[in-house]
């Protein structure tokens, strides 16, 4: 086939592509104007795709409500990703560049924050969701952008503060370890568990999540006497549980997001009804999405998180109120993941107030204001350790039987864990290594909180 | 021009579009290459390039200093040479394995091929896990892409062009002209004496080549490599952009990647918010639509309507010529094979 043309043709082709591509881009790079000084640019990160996609709006939701409720945001929709104005923290504008749309992968994460610190200019970056884009965005952070402020949105693996330590970090949720606080000892002295087997997604979180129950039951003389990790985003969880002996006393289980819909039907499918005083949950377990999902089944069983659901205290309902702008949001109140962005752009706003706004000197003054923050949030007391990381109440809640009339199960919150720390009373350190096989379990002294954990009823 | 273009873009543009429209556009485009050099000289549609170059990438992240992963300390540029040709012996490999099978068999043993090492990277945790192997050390010639860019542009630009200027040479040597022959008819191919098996199977070691060149500058460019980059949706987005550009001609690959990060990246600055149907969020619908409409109005991509075009400009200009309306693939000039074939 003779094509004398093409030669010609191509090239004109590539450059008319490359013309076009530099007319695109220099049209857009001119849109990224630098920072003025009455404008504080900030962007916000979460995942809209991916096994925790569905909790985008909870996530974006949550900070905004932050700027609607104290700082004279307007919405400019009905839902949060329609973006906010005209909100002002001590005299400066502040911009929503933009929503980060990850997908739980690192390298999706980091693309997304780049886009928004170095293309649309923000001054600070609050996100990201998930376990690896935390630990990846810290790095980013530390290394890259020293002289911009990062807060974590809901993202809980352990390594993003202990051992990456980046100055510039904030993280004002507990991580996945302190989430499970209070899990261990309960079911060592409560429901008498001596052996237990756990199951987790096969990656940074779980092994978070898991270590915290691991630590605690292991150090009051409980033995775990198996681990199983099937890989994130599996969807026939039916090897992993045969995989699961049935002869301990009881199941930890890690799964997350929307495994743990399929993970607990087909385990039922192979081992009759729950029994939920040989099994437990982390904190998926309690999320409202995940409940109203799963319905009954896991009624009766005990799970843990930061969100004490039932509380109905003043503090609880201001905050409940303050979400109020966005009523889909507002449905999902007691989501860490509402939480865990509501507590971010809570301490942002708290701190850039106690800085007068000023974000110069690379961001230094802002550092240190936020390093010193406490918020006396909805369920407690949240202030910083000196790796920037969240040391807070924990909340051990059982599911209860549906009220009249809904199919979705209650929850009744029964142990309050006070003041949990990331290292669990120096059980890990920035040595730690956390995966399949770690920590080992090992009997040693248990962490402060165990044997002083408040019995609570909120009625 | 386009030479001069290219070679100034570092003074035009400002370090994030350099880095993540042009530089991924030019990684991209070697991984799309790849697979376009295999479906346009040797009729291989493979799914497996995502797979090999991760295989590279994975290898070279192991032997040099990281986090996570085996962190041996090796120097970058032999771990780079090391995970070139572990790549590629793993394409001969799959090559030999895949070579005999044809149409959706060779799509699906190809796809398992990607499958296989999302699954394999995953669970070795030694190797990676789910997190993947962090803080990769570049070269000191690449030094941190992220403070200083055109170091890493001007390597995938230079491999970009060896890519391109090597698959055309190959084409025109004895066993790049076997290849389209077996391309058009294997059958009669086999009978003119050719091992076409071991034809195909070296063609496929040779895409896994280009594959793996991708695979290292992936690894540079985000200093970093985790599974969830080399999933299943990263295998289609390697076949999307070779489609879009035009999976029958070389240059597609490149204009494929151009357009995919252009509009991955723009499309959340411009997509207005329409209810929860249509934002910012929705990349993937936006690709999706353009993938369908290049689909069906030209199978050639946009080097097909740019050809077409073209074609209809030339005949109106010069009267009715010979013209096809479905997109041929790549074919060196009739001389070249008469050439060849002596």
């Amino acid at each position: 086939m003779l094509r004398p043309q093409r030669n010609v043709e191509f090239r004109r082709l590539l450059a008319t592509a490359a013309l076009g591509l530099l007319a695109v881009t220099a049209c857009t790079s001119n849109s990224t104007s630098t920072t003025t000084s009455n404008v504080i640019k900030i962007g916000i990160l979460s995942d809209c795709l991916g096994d925790f996609g569905s909790f985008y709006n909870d996530d974006i939701g949550g900070a905004l409500s932050v700027l609607a409720a104290h700082y004279g945001g307007k919405a400019s929709g009905a839902l949060p990703k329609d973006g906010m104005t005209g909100a002002k923290i001590a005299g400066k504008d502040i911009q929503i560049v933009g929503f980060g749309c990850s997908d739980s992968t690192a390298s999706k994460a980091i693309e997304e924050t780049r886009r928004l610190v170095e293309q649309l200019g923000a001054d600070i970056l609050i996100g990201p969701l998930s376990g690896d884009e935390g630990i990846a965005v810290a790095n980013y952070a530390k290394t890259n952008q020293p002289n911009k402020t990062f807060i974590n949105g809901i993202a809980g693996a352990q390594e993003a503060t202990l051992k990456v330590q980046a100055p510039n970090f904030f993280r004002f949720n507990p991580d996945g370890a302190q989430w499970s606080a209070g899990l261990g000892s309960y079911a060592y002295n409560k429901l008498g568990w001596r052996t237990a087997v756990t199951i987790g997604d096969d990656y940074a979180f779980p092994y978070t999540s898991l270590a915290g129950f691991i630590a605690e039951f292991c150090a009051v003389g409980g033995n775990v006497t198996k681990r199983v990790w099937p890989p994130l985003g599996t969807t026939d969880y039916s090897s992993f549980v045969a995989q699961i002996p049935t002869n301990v006393d009881g199941l930890f289980v890690g799964v997350g997001g929307a495994g743990l819909i399929t993970f607990l039907k087909q385990y039922q499918q192979a081992n009759g009804k729950l029994n939920s005083n040989k099994v437990m949950g982390n904190l998926f377990w309690i999320d409202p999405q995940l409940l109203a999902a799963i319905g009954t089944p896991m009624v009766g069983a005990v799970a843990a998180n930061m969100i004490a659901a039932d509380d109905t205290s003043a503090q609880t309902k201001a905050y409940v109120q303050e979400l109020s702008v966005y009523p889909a949001t507002q449905k999902d109140a007691a989501s860490v993941f509402t939480l865990g962005y509501w507590n971010a752009m809570t301490a942002l706003g708290m701190a850039l107030t106690s800085v007068n706004g000023d974000i110069s000197g690379n961001q230094k003054a802002l550092q240190a204001a936020l390093a010193k923050v406490v918020i006396d949030g909805p369920y407690g007391k949240v202030s910083l350790d000196s790796n920037r990381q969240a040391i807070a109440d924990n909340w051990v809640t059982q599911i209860t039987p549906p009220p009249a009339g809904s199919n979705v199960p209650g929850l009744k919150t029964i142990l309050q864990i006070p003041k949990v720390d990331q290292t669990f009373g120096g059980f890990f350190d920035s040595s730690s290594t956390l995966d399949r096989t770690n920590p080992p379990c090992t009997k040693k002294t248990p962490p402060s909180w165990v044997g002083h954990e408040i019995p609570v009823n909120f009625g | 021009m386009l030479v001069l273009f290219l070679a100034a873009a570092p003074s035009v543009f400002d370090s994030f579009t350099l880095s993540q429209i042009l530089t991924k556009a030019l990684w991209l485009g070697i991984a799309a290459a790849s697979l376009i050099f295999l479906s346009s000289y040797g009729g291989m549609i493979s799914l497996g390039q995502t797979g090999i170059y991760a295989v590279a990438g994975f290898t070279m992240a192991n032997l040099v200093h990281a986090a996570n992963g085996r962190h041996l300390g090796w120097d970058p540029i032999a771990a780079t040479a090391a995970g070139i040709a572990v790549a590629t012996l793993f394409g001969l490999l799959c090559g030999a394995i895949a070579a005999r099978s044809y149409g959706i068999y060779f799509l699906m043993l190809t796809l398992a091929i990607s499958v296989i090492v999302f699954y394999f990277f995953a669970q070795v945790t030694t190797l990676s896990g789910y997190g993947g192997i962090r803080s990769v050390t570049p070269p000191a010639l690449i030094g941190n892409p992220v403070a200083n860019p055109a170091p890493l542009y001007y390597a995938a630009l230079v491999a970009s062009i060896l890519v391109y200027a090597g698959i055309r040479y190959l084409a025109r040597t004895p066993f790049g002209l076997v290849l389209q022959g077996i391309r058009d008819d294997p059958a009669r191919m086999q009978a003119l004496g050719f091992n076409v098996p071991l034809h195909r199977a070296l063609a496929f070691g040779v895409g896994a080549f280009i594959a793996s060149i991708a695979g290292i500058l992936s690894v540079w460019y985000t200093t970093q490599i985790s599974p969830g980059g080399v999933n299943l949706a990263q295998t289609i987005n390697v076949l999307v952009i070779a489609v879009i550009g035009g999976l029958y001609r070389l240059e597609g690959a490149w204009i494929g990647a151009a357009v995919f990060s252009t509009i991955d990246n723009y499309s959340r600055l411009w997509m207005p918010n329409v209810g929860d149907w249509l934002g910012p969020d929705r990349f993937e619908t936006v690709i999706g639509v353009i993938f369908l409409v290049i689909v069906l109005a030209s199978p050639g991509g946009l080097v097909g309507i740019w050809e077409s075009v073209w074609a209809r400009r030339n005949r109106t200009r010069r009267g009715p010529t010979e013209s096809s309306g479905t997109p041929a693939p790549e074919t060196v000039d009739n001389d070249v094979d008469h050439h060849a074939a002596v």
